[in-house]
């Protein structure tokens, strides 16, 4: 299981951590066994394998890790001779109603919020439906596939890029068409909420549909056909052998799918930031788009990195959440 | 670093960052401030100096590296990198790029920004290079070098203003019966053409809520009703005061009246002029390049005067050195060469739709008989507004945009969008005065 | 009723849904395919074609313009694509040698700190990337790394995934081989690149592919940490083409084709590779 990097366009790494997959992590953990291949300790050649590793590891993920709270207890301005330490202050401002960040900041929160609730389903249900279409015995399905894929890897600015201009309200290609038919022509896709939204969450799914349908599509090859043949002795109809047959048979690379898919949205960036600036006013101006402006553009890299400890914080109880519902279902 | 070391138990590798973090730590401190740029000639050894501005748009991505590749030619021992970006990525990546020594060694900025970067440490004093080339307050329009001077020195070397004007569709107006020769100058003429065009179909006005163009436009209007954009010490935001309640709820009018479509996209206006949807836009000085208007029978002029005086809004570019960490000298001093130069041969830069801010240039006739369409924008220039000037202002200058986009969208009335942005804008001066000082 | 009749009934009974199944399948086909064809249509519009009859797909006239402006190389889209490509690749290598020799040892030996070590890497997947951003900027800063191709590459081949992922795969191959190698005399080093990597071709070219993707997808940090217009990737360099141009759709759309048109060559090339290895990301491992 992998936790492919997606969507999120934002990290300085290879997101491991916005894709992480919680299925195998807690049981990795809990596992006293760790194989011993020889039965020896061997700790010098092991660190020698794991040097190279370990080196990158510290300095880029465990180092900043304690570093970003450490800039987070200061007001830290790059540009100013001193970063005077100010405790807790970046946090209270943040819990401080009518406070410099704090408005602006939950506003983010509540877009990111927002986009993830509304995006989450849609880039669950339409990609398995997707896969139950490529699932049937079909010619062309992998030509199919490819197809689905292909947005993928255009990546985030391609995709921005060509959608800024075929949704512009005005010159955009979409209101031109619909008008054509005689639909209204002058919806604000990517100007006034809500259509801002349906903009984002509708770009995202066409971007990244491939990505969860060939996932998907791989955990429906690998649920066994005799199942489906049992069920169909047993009577079952199209919708039972959905519920009781595919959705359980898929329940391991839903869950991968599911926590993928929630981080990724959490961390979405590069749609608002090219398509609809965080507009109207700043209602779609997501967590990280604001993290970021005020880290490296505003040079409040204090208030920006209590912000982003508070939005992990926040991602840490959702994923729990997630992975203690996943769990509970599938007991 | 002690309260880090309670920090220890946190991490479990933390060790093999722990001396990045802490050389990061100390990363703080700001340049010297005191260094400045000579206004000799470089005659040293070769050097690369790189040059950012955002000039990509209209002629200038055409002009610029014709005129770099000519000081290239006629300088042996200088060769100047041209780095066009977008003003905004300018502004955003700047600071920490020249604190990290990655940053230009000459750049050009709009007015607003050089009190910041200068309270940020980020430029070389110019006065010598202005002495050098001999230029005085009085050869530029009124405010122009004091945009560029900060605590008394003069940190920036002006270089063109570029005002806002009125873009007039011909055969839109002709097609609803108006006069092109006719075009209106103040609020009365302005409303009826503009119901004259929305009886014969046409919406004459696209009003939008993005810094281009209705930041722009709401900007022209508060200064023409009198009111300012922040108080005398820039502590305060005034521009929820009458004048700029009247402004946006002309704006939100022109909106309500269907004389303007809603949810107008950015650029929604000009492209509307360029497809001749509508007959008016009020754009920058600028769009005179554009070539998609080469199809369309144009015209510009004066904005009119919607208020009770004659206003509009300007912005001005400005040369700057940057005091980049490690900052070369003779780079510098290249750069300095480069400016003097460019400042010598200044005279065709009109062709990049933008004024030369050398009083001298800028009048010189022979501009107009070659750019007849900057008529109008020279005109405005006698009571053209610049954007205020003060340490880490941009910030605050963005609340207006938002106040802007919440009334033109109809999220908020003109007042509580306003008042809200003040608001907001009031702790980011508070916040910049507290960082940057006066 | 003859026995060909009702074969063709049912035979009709049973096209319809495939009849239906089809045509969904090339309705969401043309979904992706028809905007794409769009945006290559209108590269080759003027700008006033493009702003004033944005519903009629077929520029008129047919102009190569906006190719022109940008191979007159003002906006170095050509670089962006190599920078991108030398990005991807340089941050996959890393990736795959640091994570394959990490994970070998943390599968096959045993050794002092390794639940530790494994503790902290796994600990570090469920942190979301924000909390990198910050502090990864002044460290990146301070290595004097800023507008480099080390900064779009190293910092983000730190993550733990690529570890973690390649040690479930190692603990589940066979140990047989490598104790008969060990009797032969094989060390640690023989036995991870002749034996270990061989057998794990399947996973290391998934990890690669996902590294590739993860560094030509990345957005956000490029724009921050790359400054010159001839360093940046093409993500952030589209970005800036996006604004420099704002109105002049022709050439942005050229812009978004050039970007496009080689990635949509290679992922054809290698599709099923590339999807396939995307595919098993979710059921092994």
């Amino acid at each position: 299981m992998t936790l492919p990097p997606r969507r999120t366009s934002c990290s300085s790494r290879t997101k491991p951590s916005t894709v992480a997959n919680l299925a195998p992590i807690v049981p990795a953990l809990r596992s006293p066994r760790l194989r011993r291949a020889g039965g020896n300790r061997r700790t010098g050649i092991a660190y020698v394998f794991l040097a190279p590793f370990l080196v990158l590891f510290g300095v880029f993920v465990l180092a900043p890790a304690v570093y970003g709270l450490w800039i987070s207890l200061h007001n830290w301005n790059p540009l100013l001779p001193n970063q005077p330490f100010v405790g807790l202050d970046n946090y209270i401002q943040l819990f401080t109603p009518g406070s410099l960040t704090s408005g602006d900041f939950w506003e983010s929160m509540s877009a990111t919020g927002i986009f993830t609730v509304a995006s989450v389903p849609l880039l669950l249900v339409v990609p398995l439906a997707v896969a139950s279409l490529l699932n049937q015995k079909i010619k062309g399905g992998t030509v199919f596939r490819a197809i689905f894929f292909a947005p993928y890897v255009l990546g985030v600015a391609v995709i921005g890029v060509i959608w800024k201009y075929l949704l512009d309200p005005q010159v955009g290609v979409v209101n031109h068409v619909l008008g054509a038919f005689g639909l209204p022509d002058n919806t604000p896709w990517t100007v006034d909420v809500p259509w801002a939204w349906i903009s984002l969450v509708g770009v995202t799914v066409w971007w990244t549909l491939g990505f969860n349908t060939v996932i998907l599509l791989a955990g429906l090859k690998g649920i066994s056909p005799e199942l489906y043949d049992a069920a169909s002795m047993d009577g079952a109809g199209v919708w039972k052998k959905f519920t009781n047959v595919t959705l359980p048979g898929l329940r391991p690379v839903m869950m991968f799918v599911t926590t993928v898919t929630i981080l990724a949205s959490a961390n979405m960036f590069g749609q608002s930031y090219l398509l609809t600036k965080g507009g109207p006013g700043n209602q779609t101006r997501t967590a990280i788009m604001y993290i970021a402006d005020q880290g490296l553009s505003q040079n409040q890299m204090g208030a920006a990195s209590a912000m982003s400890y508070v939005l992990f914080a926040f991602l840490a109880v959702i994923s729990v959440i997630n992975f203690r519902l996943q769990r509970e279902k599938s007991n | 670093m002690k309260k880090q070391s309670v920090r220890r138990g946190l991490a479990v590798a933390v060790a093999l960052g722990a001396s990045v973090a802490l050389a990061a730590c100390s990363s703080g401190s700001a340049a010297p401030q005191g260094a400045g740029v000579s206004g000799a000639d470089y005659s040293g050894p070769a050097v690369t100096i790189s040059f950012w501005n955002g000039w990509t748009g209209g002629a200038a991505p055409v002009l610029v590296p014709k005129l770099v590749d000519q000081f290239n030619k006629e300088h042996k021992n200088i060769v100047v990198k041209n780095n066009p970006l977008q003003w905004g990525d300018i502004a955003a990546k700047m600071p920490l790029a020249v604190k990290a020594g990655k940053g230009p060694d000459v750049a050009v900025a709009h007015g607003d920004d050089i009190a910041t970067y200068a309270a940020q440490g980020l430029l070389l004093k110019g006065d010598d290079i202005v002495k050098s080339l001999g230029y005085q307050a009085s050869d530029f329009p009124d405010g122009l070098m004091d945009a560029g001077n900060y605590g008394g020195t003069q940190y920036g070397i002006p270089w063109s203003v570029t005002p806002m004007g009125l873009y007039v569709n011909n055969d839109v107006l002709k097609a609803a019966g108006l006069d092109p020769a006719n075009i209106p100058t103040d609020k009365d003429s302005y409303m009826k053409a503009l119901a004259a065009l929305k009886t014969a179909g046409v919406q004459g006005e696209w009003v939008d809520g993005y810094v281009f163009t209705g930041t722009f436009e709401f900007e022209s209007l508060l200064w023409q009703f009198g009111g300012d954009l922040f108080n005398d010490g820039v502590t305060k935001a005034t521009f929820n005061s009458d004048a700029g309640v009247q402004a946006l709820t002309h704006m939100t009018d022109v909106i309500k009246a269907g004389y303007s479509p809603e949810n107008v996209a950015q650029d929604g206006n000009i492209n509307a002029l360029v497809s001749s949807k509508t007959a008016f836009n009020w754009n920058g000085v600028w769009q005179t390049t554009n070539t998609a208007l080469d199809k369309v029978d144009w015209a510009a002029t004066a904005v009119p005067q919607i208020g009770t005086e004659k206003a509009v809004w300007s912005s001005s570019t400005h040369w700057m050195f940057m005091n980049n960490k490690g900052q070369d000298k003779n780079k510098t001093a290249a750069a300095a060469t480069f400016v003097k130069w460019m400042n010598e041969h200044s005279s065709g830069w009109a062709e990049t739709g933008e004024l030369p801010a050398n009083n001298k240039v800028r009048n010189d006739p022979a501009l107009l008989e070659k750019y007849p369409n900057l008529k109008p924008f020279l005109d405005e220039l006698p009571y053209a507004h610049y954007e205020t000037s003060a340490p880490g202002i941009s910030n605050a200058m963005a609340t207006i945009t938002t106040a802007v986009n919440e009334a033109v969208l109809g999220k908020k009335t003109p007042k509580e969008a306003l008042d809200d942005a003040a608001a907001k804008a009031d702790q980011l001066l508070k916040q910049n005065k507290a960082q940057y000082g006066g | 009723m003859t026995a060909t009749n009702i074969d063709r009934r049912s035979r009709l009974r049973r096209a319809s849904p495939r009849v239906l199944l089809y045509t969904a399948l090339v309705l969401i086909a043309l979904t992706i395919v028809v905007p794409l064809v769009w945006i290559l249509l209108t590269s080759f519009k003027t700008d006033f074609d493009a702003i004033s009859s944005p519903a009629n797909p077929f520029p008129s006239p047919f102009t190569l313009e906006a190719y022109k402006t940008l191979a007159s190389g003002q906006q170095p889209i050509f670089r962006w694509f190599l920078n991108s490509m030398a990005a991807a690749t340089l941050q996959t290598m890393i990736i795959l040698i640091t994570a394959s020799a990490g994970a070998y040892a943390l599968a096959r030996l045993d050794f002092w700190g390794k639940r530790v070590v494994f503790g902290a890497i796994v600990s570090t997947l469920l942190v979301p990337p924000v909390i990198f951003l910050i502090p990864n900027y002044l460290i990146v800063q301070n290595l004097g790394w800023l507008d480099t191709i080390l900064a779009v590459t190293v910092p983000g081949a730190a993550g733990a995934f690529g570890i973690f992922f390649l040690r479930q795969f190692f603990l589940g191959l066979p140990s047989e081989i490598e104790e008969a190698a060990r009797v032969d005399g094989a060390g640690d080093f023989r036995i991870f690149l002749q034996i270990v990597l061989p057998l794990s071709k399947p996973a290391l070219a998934t990890l690669a592919v996902l590294s590739f993707l993860g560094n030509w997808n990345d957005f956000l940090w490029p724009i921050y940490v790359l400054l010159s217009p001839e360093n940046l990737t093409l993500q952030p360099g589209l970005s800036i083409l996006q604004g420099a141009y704002s109105t002049h759709y022709g050439i942005i759309m050229a812009g978004a084709v050039i970007a496009s048109v080689p990635v949509l060559i290679l992922f054809t090339l290698a599709q099923r590779q590339i999807v396939e290895s995307v595919a098993s990301s979710g059921v092994k491992g």
